[in-house]
């Protein structure tokens, strides 16, 4: 599958985006330091980081075209795993039973691998569309794609995890001609009907109090009990907060994950103990990095000469500009609590290897973005 | 752009998505300008609030001694088991509560009770679980530490009272300061926080503030489950002063054994030395043991001898010293006489009144215990003669009772130093509900109210300090059981946060006696009718005591006035000795058992001889006895 190396392929080879990668990444090594220094979650990242760079490269240099075209094949084997999940190979932390593990390869998280080849199978389906608006089989083969890792997911149970895969199938329909009156009133139907079923779905039961809890603690988060499930939201604000300007530069035995007051402060929450260690000038450095970093994507999909190509990086694009929302958006108390890693900067190998492979995607397509 | 598909507007499209997202982008940098530099350190103060907490140390409470530096009360180490309210905060701790019940032997409701305390009140790091834990708790604790983290063991001095239920009156107990009593000025002024222990009762609760150390604190690093990470700060507590009382523990144990060996077992006996004021020995009985309030309210035991204590109705919570109310019966004719002379319804020279074997008040007889004739003042107290002080009292007139209930203060407390006194009941605070209720103060109310019963009902307090008067030439003393505090050290360097100044010793703050005028011929026919009532056959006469001459009243009143009919008389006997240059003045009061001279003289005899065993080496004073001349006739 590994094609030969050419020349011309290292000199269209895309350093700013790969460097800018590893950058973030390395930048998240030091913060998982701050976290918990007295831990070897760091290492573990040095460690996590030179495999997914391993992964980037067989990706990077291999033709993405046949894979596309081997996309059901990865499709299924990731339903697999996610079916693998589910059964006694699956470990249960915390209430989800999200993890497998099995021998010589260790433990890790299907539901995060399973979005790639998700994307893949998107990406060949919805290129193979020549032009004109959306029709709705169109759509609901889009829907059926995105239906199988999701609903696995939702056995396990993960919504975090269900709701990134929303994203992918979201930018391929925009882009794939869906009309704009649709997603329009897409977007005024959800305005309205989000309300609706939270409220529908509290008055019946089926929202449980600990998520309405976490909702509350959004909306009004003086009222809410800050030893309850409200704590994680307050917590994580008077860390940022605690951060100012230029952050607490080291004093890491005072620090918010140091006393135990942050929870999950390497994983869930290590875009607050960004915030607590470099202050404003270190976040706002991170959200320029990432804000250059989905640039150099999108600018790869504009130059892509072939659908699915496009449809690829633009998915991998909206669904990792979508996690850096949805899970900063949580530390800085707008959003509820929900388990989705920051991109490249939360500890943990399933997510550093699926977003360094998803990037490799990226790079591949624009390495060969003059070939044919 | 290579892919050319204008109905679908593609590249549009694309601009739209990356618009889209660097809009959220900037919307989190908005929030994060917002929550870092406009509000940044607010949060700071929040997290710094969070992490640093203050551990008190408590500071050991004075001791308390005798007279003569004998311990009455200490305070010795115990440990307590302590809850942190800091991992408390994300469990539900009613999950705690049956572990916590087996492993401390405590009663769920308690800890229960405990568990929702510490929830409500946030605020506070710590509160104690278990007072004078065991070895078995302590290990206990130790061997559960993971589990629960929030339970930790910390020394703290425990207060001790050695003689049990001795003194338990004069003493009082101590406790944790009550929620009501959080509420209140007096307290808050103070400082005083939940779970503060403070005195209850007794020269705990009137010395509270001089007694009480002043707490130190460690200040600390804690995480997120309250456990001490390091230390940033320690203040070392200044302990209380010392309170040296009047107490004289061997006058004290002699009282509590005569009112133990009563007939009813419920009664009073005080000593005080007439000179100064000083409570010498104050018993009430049935009396309580202090040790029980301040360990045992935390043991389902404890609080079950509690609950006894304030059901029982013999009532030993109450101090019947000074918030018992009996009719004084014939003692009250001390004050009585003195009051006649004073006010010139007799004389010196003559001070005759008709006996008569009693009075007829309308169709009503009322008796005398024998026929006296016509008695002079002294004969009149040594055989304690009733019909005598009928006809004094109507020739006082109510008015005239009323001027000496003003003279001796039976119209207002004592000011004992120990919280709680009664005010004695009389015709001055009668008269205007009775004259409301039956329209006129009749004679009969006089003549009942002349030998101290019917509207006259007072403290033993009372009595004793207006008969001491006399003995004293008029010189009426404030009583009190406080003789002197110690002074203390300063703690830490002036100037300093920590620094707390030297505390002074100090005496007490009323030294100075009311003075009520009496000529000494008035002094000598009041004392040498009270010298006969031992001395020269009177009513007291069976407890003479050779070479130390006491000069006394008897009184047996009757308390069928109070409802409890067919209970039989309380017996009464007042004094001071040596009769003529007194060093001591007893009272006695056995409820409920007859003749004031057979019951209550005795037990006040015995406080005589220990006073003459103790002060003098068993050798009465010299000059203390004096001619048998003196002996009242007819």
């Amino acid at each position: 599958m590994v094609a030969i190396i050419e020349k011309r392929d290292l000199r269209d080879f895309d350093w700013l985006t790969t460097l800018l990668a590893i950058a973030i990444a390395a930048f998240g090594v030091w913060q998982i330091h701050n976290a918990l220094p007295n831990e070897s979650y760091w290492s573990k990242q040095i460690v996590g980081i030179g495999i997914a760079l391993f992964a980037f490269f067989v990706i990077v240099f291999s033709d993405y075209r046949r894979i596309i075209d081997l996309a059901p094949f990865f499709y299924g084997f990731g339903l697999l795993l996610l079916a693998l999940v589910l059964t006694p190979l699956g470990v249960e932390v915390n209430g989800q039973q999200a993890w497998v593990k099995l021998p010589v390869i260790g433990q890790f998280q299907p539901s995060e691998f399973a979005k790639i080849p998700t994307v893949l199978m998107l990406a060949r389906y919805f290129g193979q569309k020549k032009g004109g608006a959306l029709t709705i089989r169109e759509t609901l083969v889009g829907v059926a794609i995105l239906a199988g890792p999701v609903g696995l997911i939702m056995l396990e149970p993960d919504a975090g995890q269900a709701i990134t895969y929303f994203p992918l199938l979201a930018a391929v329909l925009f882009l794939s001609g869906i009309k704009v009156r649709y997603v329009i009133g897409g977007l005024v139907l959800a305005a309205i009907m989000i309300p609706t079923a939270y409220y529908v779905g509290v008055q019946t039961g089926v929202i449980k109090r600990y998520q309405q809890e976490r909702i509350n603690a959004i909306l009004d988060p003086e009222s809410v009990d800050p030893r309850g499930y409200g704590y994680h939201t307050v917590q994580s604000v008077i860390t940022v907060g605690k951060g100012g300007i230029a952050g607490i530069q080291g004093d890491s035995q005072t620090s918010q994950s140091v006393l135990k007051f942050l929870p999950e402060p390497q994983t869930d929450f290590i875009f607050a103990v960004t915030a607590e260690n470099t202050g404003f000038v270190g976040c706002i450095s991170l959200l320029l990095a990432y804000a250059l970093l989905l640039s150099r994507m999108i600018a790869g999909a504009r130059e892509a000469n072939e659908r699915p190509a496009m449809l690829v990086i633009m998915s991998i694009a909206t669904a990792l500009a979508f996690q850096i929302f949805m899970n900063m958006g949580m530390a800085l108390g707008v959003l509820p609590v929900i388990g989705v890693p920051l991109p490249l900067m939360s500890a943990g190998l399933s997510a550093l290897l699926t977003t360094f492979c998803a990037i490799g995607f990226v790079i591949s397509i624009r390495m060969r973005r003059f070939v044919n | 752009m290579k892919l050319n598909d204008y109905t679908q507007n593609v590249g549009m499209r694309m601009i739209v998505i990356q618009v889209v997202a660097f809009v959220l982008l900037t919307l989190l940098g908005v929030r994060l300008y917002y929550l870092q530099i406009v509000h940044g350190d607010y949060w700071s103060g929040r997290a710094e609030n969070q992490r640093v907490r203050l551990i008190p140390i408590p500071a050991p409470r004075g001791a308390i001694l005798d007279r003569n530096g004998k311990i009455l009360v200490d305070s010795r180490p115990t440990y307590n088991v302590v809850l942190s309210n800091e991992p408390l905060k994300t469990i539900d701790v009613s999950e705690r509560v049956p572990e916590y019940a087996r492993g401390l032997n405590l009663e769920p409701d308690f800890v229960t009770e405990r568990l929702n305390l510490i929830k409500k009140q946030n605020e506070f790091e710590a509160m104690v679980l278990k007072e004078s834990a065991t070895m078995q708790d302590i290990a206990w604790v130790e061997s559960h530490g993971l589990e629960f983290p929030e339970l930790r063991i910390e020394l703290q001095p425990q207060r001790f009272y050695p003689h049990g239920t001795m003194l338990a009156h004069v003493l009082g107990y101590v406790g944790e300061i009550s929620p009501k009593q959080l509420e209140q000025d007096e307290y808050k002024s103070r400082g005083l926080r939940p779970g503060d222990i403070i005195g209850k009762g007794g020269l705990e609760q009137s010395y509270d503030q001089f007694l009480r150390g002043r707490p130190g604190y460690r200040k600390v690093l804690v995480d997120s489950r309250g456990r001490v990470q390091s230390e940033i700060e320690v203040v070392q507590p200044q302990a209380g002063q010392d309170l040296l009382s009047t107490i004289d523990l061997d006058l004290q144990t002699t009282a509590e054994q005569q009112l133990a060996a009563s007939v009813t077992k419920r009664g009073v006996l005080i000593a005080m030395d007439p000179n100064n004021g000083e409570i010498l020995a104050l018993a009430s009985a049935p009396s309580f043991d202090p040790n029980v309030f301040t360990q045992g309210s935390k043991t389902p035991e404890g609080r079950r001898q509690i609950a006894a204590y304030w059901q029982d109705k013999d009532r030993p919570l109450y101090n019947r010293a000074i918030q018992g109310k009996y009719p004084p019966g014939s003692t009250w004719k001390i004050p009585e006489s003195m009051g006649a002379l004073q006010q010139g319804a007799i004389t010196v020279q003559n001070s005759n009144m008709t006996c008569g074997g009693g009075i007829t008040i309308g169709n009503k007889f009322t008796r005398c215990m024998g026929s006296h004739g016509s008695p002079p003042l002294s004969y009149a107290i040594t055989h304690s003669c009733d019909g005598y002080y009928y006809r004094l009292a109507l020739k006082m007139k109510i008015e005239g009772l009323i001027q000496m209930i003003e003279t001796f203060d039976f119209d207002k407390r004592s000011g004992i130093d120990i919280p709680n006194e009664k005010v004695s009941e009389t015709p001055k605070s009668w008269k205007p509900l009775v004259e409301k209720r039956e329209g006129r103060w009749s004679d009969i109310r006089t003549v009942y109210a002349s030998i101290g019963q019917d509207t006259v009902v007072v403290t033993p307090i009372s009595l004793l300090r207006a008969v001491a008067s006399i003995g004293m030439h008029g010189k009426m003393y404030v009583p009190h059981l406080m003789k002197e505090f110690k002074p203390i050290g300063a703690m830490g360097e002036e100037g300093s946060s920590d620094y707390f100044a030297a505390r002074p010793g100090f005496g007490f703050d009323r030294p100075e006696p009311k003075l009520i005028p009496m000529t000494d011929e008035q002094y000598d026919v009041v004392v040498k009718g009270m010298w006969g009532v031992v001395q020269g056959g009177g009513t007291g006469a069976g407890i003479r005591i050779p070479g130390f001459d006491i000069a006394g009243k008897t009184g047996t009143a009757q308390n069928s006035s109070l409802g409890s009919n067919g209970a039989k008389d309380h017996a009464w006997f007042v004094s001071f000795a040596p009769a003529f240059k007194p060093e001591i003045a007893v009272i006695g009061l056995i409820e409920n058992v007859g003749f004031g001279g057979t019951h209550a003289a005795p037990a006040v005899k015995g406080v005589y001889e220990t006073f003459i065993a103790t002060r003098h080496g068993g050798v009465p004073p010299a000059d203390a006895s004096v001619e048998p001349r003196l002996v009242a006739k007819r």
